[in-house]
């Protein structure tokens, strides 16, 4: 649970959450909205991930 | 749906009471405003969170004016954007964070979070105790 990908997931559940819940009125659009962005956070973190993996530290 | 939320305009002397009660315990201004979904996702989302950076080991930043370290004061303020949550962990003795501990970075970035994300909705129940929203 507490490996970067776990937390980074974790922290993905939470803030998809609630700007879900400040930009959507709606429950059915909050839960669309807020999948949408949990899946860019994932997607955008483990692309830039790839990205950064050449460099040297 | 918009145009029914903003036939609950409260009255002005009200807003800052909302603003204050919506900071001091997350979501609490939406329950006010009778929005108890959106206060209830709030109120658990966001105090979990902070929870979350307190069992990673985070720390609660020290309200200071020491100008030698802005950043501490900065993320002081973030994490008092949590409200209530903030001193309940401080009276508890929580949140002195270990800095050598393998999480302790992502716990301060889960509480910083918390406190900004607070702060966006505060602002919510400002904008909605307004007939904005």
């Amino acid at each position: 649970m507490t490996t970067h990908l776990g937390l980074m997931a974790l922290f993905s559940v939470f803030v998809s959450t609630v700007f879900a819940s400040l930009m959507r009125d709606e429950p059915r659009d909050q839960l669309w909205f807020g999948l949408r962005l949990f899946a860019g956070f994932i997607g955008a973190g483990v692309a830039i991930g790839w990205l950064l993996y050449p460099l040297p530290l | 749906m918009r145009a029914a939320a903003a036939d609950q305009v409260e009255p002005a002397t009200n807003k800052y009471l909302i603003a204050v009660v919506a900071w001091a315990i997350p979501g609490a201004g939406h329950l006010l405003l009778r929005r108890p979904q959106k206060g209830l996702t709030f109120l658990v989302a966001l105090t979990l969170m902070f929870a979350t950076g307190l069992w990673l080991e985070g720390r609660i930043f020290p309200l200071g004016f020491d100008l030698s370290q802005p950043l501490v004061g900065l993320a002081a303020i973030a994490d008092l954007g949590i409200g209530v949550p903030y001193f309940i962990a401080k009276f508890l003795g929580h949140g002195t964070g270990r800095v050598v501990a393998i999480t302790y970075e992502y716990g301060n970035a889960f509480a910083i979070v918390a406190g900004l994300l607070n702060m966006l909705v505060v602002l919510d129940a400002w904008d909605i105790a307004e007939g904005r929203k």
